[in-house]
């Protein structure tokens, strides 16, 4: 059974713009894969359509085995599928606990009719969740901000509580856009580590991002994307050193 | 068995009565495209064109076209306090769209209430009578007022999509429409152009409806029923498409008025829910706001060979 | 005595009306204008199986809850797939086809109106024993709603309305959420449909059409959407300020209009002089409660 994410001639366009083109792509459990390409190259639309956010005009994708074709967003997340998001997409309404609560991989109170039924079930699995977001949120070094809104803490910080959300649903595929950007300091290294760690849990990790050095001190490996294609795959360095994909990222 | 002349009688009176509900729905759908605003206080300008008119005409005396003029200055004036006082205000403080639709609800309720303590709740009409010179085409029955509707709402028809495609006003509006933030950027005034509509729609919302007052019973609360129809007419014909919705109201209320030879005629209001149902059901995709039109770009294919690795 | 009885009973039917359409509107966001509907279904279920099915009015009021949640489903489930303003769209033409095959419908007594319904309460007895049921209700109500808003169920809804592409991406299943709110706001409706069906006796068509809704908004949005006691001040308010003048002793061809001109009048003063609603509501997902909870814990 081939484990990790699989993705098999996938396809997109809107209308004139190609943003996948027969794609092709492994994650590997363990594996930090990064992601780069000059802008338009499709990196992003990539983790929408494996995400299920936009729908394919072909190809598959599937997850330890498991089609995720035509599947809705959600049912990808329960199946062990995360995300973050470039513009984070936090909940501005809700603490940080809380936001990172609503992404357990059950969520108990997400059911009316469970919630009017066992009130007292929930509580518990709700303390459960509690406790490992805590403990999510402990290693992060968020423990302090923990109850405060999420929309009055820091952008670094912001940046962190996008990945723990995207932990709390013990992911076995995390796909991460642009971590770095507009990030410096304490959560640099915060990213890096709980990736790496991620990473040693066999967990497929891809990363989308701009930031060059970022991506060589922490990839296996690198991934070159243009116009929807991967154009090349192998170390970070060989594919900064290669003049033509140099050209290609800064051309044009 | 219906005999062809009777059938044709039926089309030919079924195509005059259309013509009001057409212009109804025209005014409703432009105010939706360009503003983005389910307004429901069109009702309240329909009450006050027709009560206007009815006024002059009605209660004293005055001639027809002082009638006319009446009630599409009523109608004018109307859309213009609901704009300025109303859509701009809310605008401004960035009421959501629910608070907006409220809004016009709302008012098209309080203007009917007005109308009721002014002229009571009784049905009025324009003239004294309902009854208009009848000519014989042929064996079909053609009133002096079927001409005039058909004929009034030709020209608003073509004016208005003369104006929307011509003037300076007109294109301005379709841009807005389109993109208001691009519009803005690119020195068109929103404000400006949301007023222009609203004034456009309230001129096309003031003729019809006095046309319609002279043709039928008119009550305080009439208004809002007569909207609806224009509402079901917008979403069938596709939200943001004026042709559509024009073409859906005619076709709409030929079909309710021609109805009458196949069903019931208690069930005519049920068929217009019915078509709105079908429409809902049947076609999602084409009852929705018209969105934002995405930035086209290309990217030129990499002329790159094998991949290494 | 019997007029306040009555006035009092409608207002605790209207807290339950503004209650469950705030969960609808407000928390679940969802722009629906299809409330009256789901009274009027209610309603007119509970009333013709009391009468024409012979079923025990208890067992009738909470049939016509449940056909009311039924039908909200069925309303609910093509439309909340297309996001933004469909719903609104599906609710018009839903409250307006519904209404229009009553009034055309034989069995439902048509546009004049459905008589003879079976009153809960015997004959000869206290209407205050009715009062007290429709407070119950109302208080039974608000409390529930109150109970699931704030809990994981509310946090759940908040962050829906947040962002609910980020929302469903952590797994969550937003259009069963939002299934599940529509339907529980329009069983309660049905429900207090039922419990007005037995005491007035009387349903017609027109009690229930697009100017009820616009009342029903206003009451929730005058109020204060997502606050517990707003909807409940502006369903109170609303509903007995224009009954205050009926004291005046005017013809009734003035009061009517006068009563609307008031309501209506009020309302749009509400609007551009308060337009965060009578009662503002408190963030309950704000981080200081959260600590609260926690420390309570700890």
């Amino acid at each position: 059974m081939p484990a990790g994410l699989e993705v098999r001639g996938l396809c997109k366009r809107f209308g004139g713009i190609v943003v996948a083109d027969a794609m092709e792509l492994d994650l590997a459990p363990g594996r930090i894969v990064g992601l780069i390409g000059p802008n338009g190259a499709g990196k992003t639309s990539f983790f929408n359509l494996v995400t299920g956010v936009v729908r394919p005009d072909g190809g598959r994708v599937s997850l330890d085995g498991r089609a995720l074709t035509g599947l809705h967003i959600h049912q990808r997340a329960r199946l062990g599928l995360s995300r973050t998001w470039q513009n984070l997409r936090l909940f501005p309404s809700l603490s940080v606990l809380d936001n990172l609560l609503i992404g357990a991989r059950v969520y108990p109170g997400e059911s009316l009719p469970a919630l009017i039924a066992g009130p007292g079930r929930l509580r518990r699995a709700e303390a459960a969740d509690r406790t490992q977001a805590l403990d999510i949120l402990e290693r992060m070094g968020l423990a302090g901000v923990a109850h405060t809104d999420v929309a009055s803490v820091p952008f670094g910080q912001q940046k962190l509580v996008g990945v723990a959300r995207a932990l709390m649903n013990e992911p076995r595929c995390l796909l991460l856009d642009e971590p770095m950007a507009g990030v410096e300091g304490h959560a640099y290294e915060a990213i890096q580590d709980v990736v790496r760690r991620l990473a040693a849990r066999g967990i497929a990790v891809c990363v989308v991002e701009h930031n060059v050095a970022f991506i060589r001190d922490l990839c296996d490996e690198g991934v070159f994307m243009f116009a929807g294609k991967v154009l090349a795959r192998g170390s970070v360095e060989d594919l900064i050193a290669d003049p033509r994909l140099t050209e290609l990222y800064f051309g044009t | 068995m219906l005999s062809p002349l009777i059938l044709i009688q039926i089309l030919w009176t079924s195509l005059a009565t259309s013509s009001c509900f057409v212009l109804f729905a025209l005014a409703f759908a432009l105010v939706l495209k360009v503003n983005r605003i389910f307004n429901f206080a069109q009702a309240a300008v329909m009450t006050t064109a027709f009560y206007a008119a009815y006024t002059v005409v009605g209660l004293a005396s005055g001639p027809g076209w002082a009638g006319l003029l009446a009630g599409v200055a009523g109608a004018v004036a109307m859309s213009a306090v609901l704009e300025l006082f109303g859509f701009r205000a809310l605008r401004r403080r960035q009421a959501s769209s629910m608070f907006v639709f409220i809004f016009t609800l709302i008012v098209s309720e309080l203007i009917s209430y007005v109308a009721m303590l002014i002229y009571g709740t009784w049905p009025a009409t324009i003239f004294p009578s309902l009854f208009w010179p009848v000519t014989l085409v042929g064996t079909i029955a053609v009133s002096q007022w079927d001409l005039m509707a058909l004929g009034g709402t030709a020209v608003v028809l073509a004016a208005t999509f003369a104006f929307l495609r011509w003037s300076r006003t007109g294109q301005s509006m379709t841009a807005v429409a389109d993109n208001p933030d691009l519009a803005e950027f690119y020195g068109i005034a929103r404000d400006r152009v949301f007023l222009a509509a609203m004034l456009l729609s309230g001129l096309i919302a003031g003729f019809s409806m006095f046309l319609y007052g002279t043709r039928a019973q008119v009550q305080p609360g009439s208004a809002i029923e007569l909207l609806l129809f224009a509402v079901a007419a917008t979403i069938i014909g596709g939200i943001g498409n004026l042709a559509g919705a024009v073409v859906a109201a005619f076709v709409l209320a030929i079909i309710q008025n021609g109805s009458v030879l196949f069903i019931p005629s208690e069930w005519q209001g049920f068929l217009l829910y019915a078509f709105l149902f079908l429409a809902i059901v049947l076609f999602p995709r084409g009852v929705r706001l018209p969105q934002r039109k995405r930035l086209v770009r290309r990217t030129p294919a990499p002329a790159l060979g094998p991949a290494e690795s | 005595m019997e007029y306040l009885y009555t006035l009092a009973i409608l207002m605790a039917l209207y807290v339950i009306l503004a209650a469950s359409f705030n969960f609808v509107i407000g928390y679940g966001g969802l722009i629906s204008i299809a409330h009256p509907v789901f009274y009027a279904i209610g309603a007119y279920a509970s009333a013709l199986l009391a009468r024409d099915a012979g079923w025990p009015i208890p067992l009738a009021i909470v049939a016509g809850a449940l056909v009311a949640l039924l039908a909200s489903i069925l309303v609910a489930v093509p439309s909340v797939r297309i996001s933004g303003d469909y719903l609104l769209i599906a609710s018009i033409g839903f409250q307006l086809g519904v209404l229009e095959a009553i009034k055309n419908i034989g069995w439902t007594g048509g546009a004049g109106g459905l008589t003879n319904i079976p009153a809960l309460l015997a004959p000869g007895s206290n209407h205050a024993i009715y009062v007290a049921l429709t407070i119950a209700v109302a208080i039974a109500t608000v409390v529930l709603l109150r109970w699931i808003s704030r809990g994981p169920y509310g946090r759940a809804m908040s962050a829906m309305r947040d962002d609910e592409l980020a929302f469903a991406a952590l797994g969550r299943n937003a259009l069963a959420m939002k299934v599940a709110i529509f339907a529980l706001g329009s069983g309660l409706a049905g429900l207090a449909g039922g419990l007005y069906a037995h005491y007035f006796r009387f349903l017609a068509p027109g009690q229930f059409d697009i100017l009820q809704s616009a009342a029903l908004l206003t009451m929730v949005v005058v109020g204060g959407l997502r606050s517990t006691w707003g909807p409940i001040l502006g369903a109170i308010v609303l509903e007995a300020l224009p009954q205050a003048i009926t004291f005046l002793d005017l013809p009734p061809s003035l009061l009517g209009p006068l009563q609307g001109i008031l309501f209506t009048g009020l309302v749009l003063i509400f609007m551009f002089a308060r337009p965060q609603g009578l009662i503002p509501a408190g963030d309950i997902w704000r981080g200081r409660k959260a600590m609260a909870t926690d420390a309570r814990r700890a």
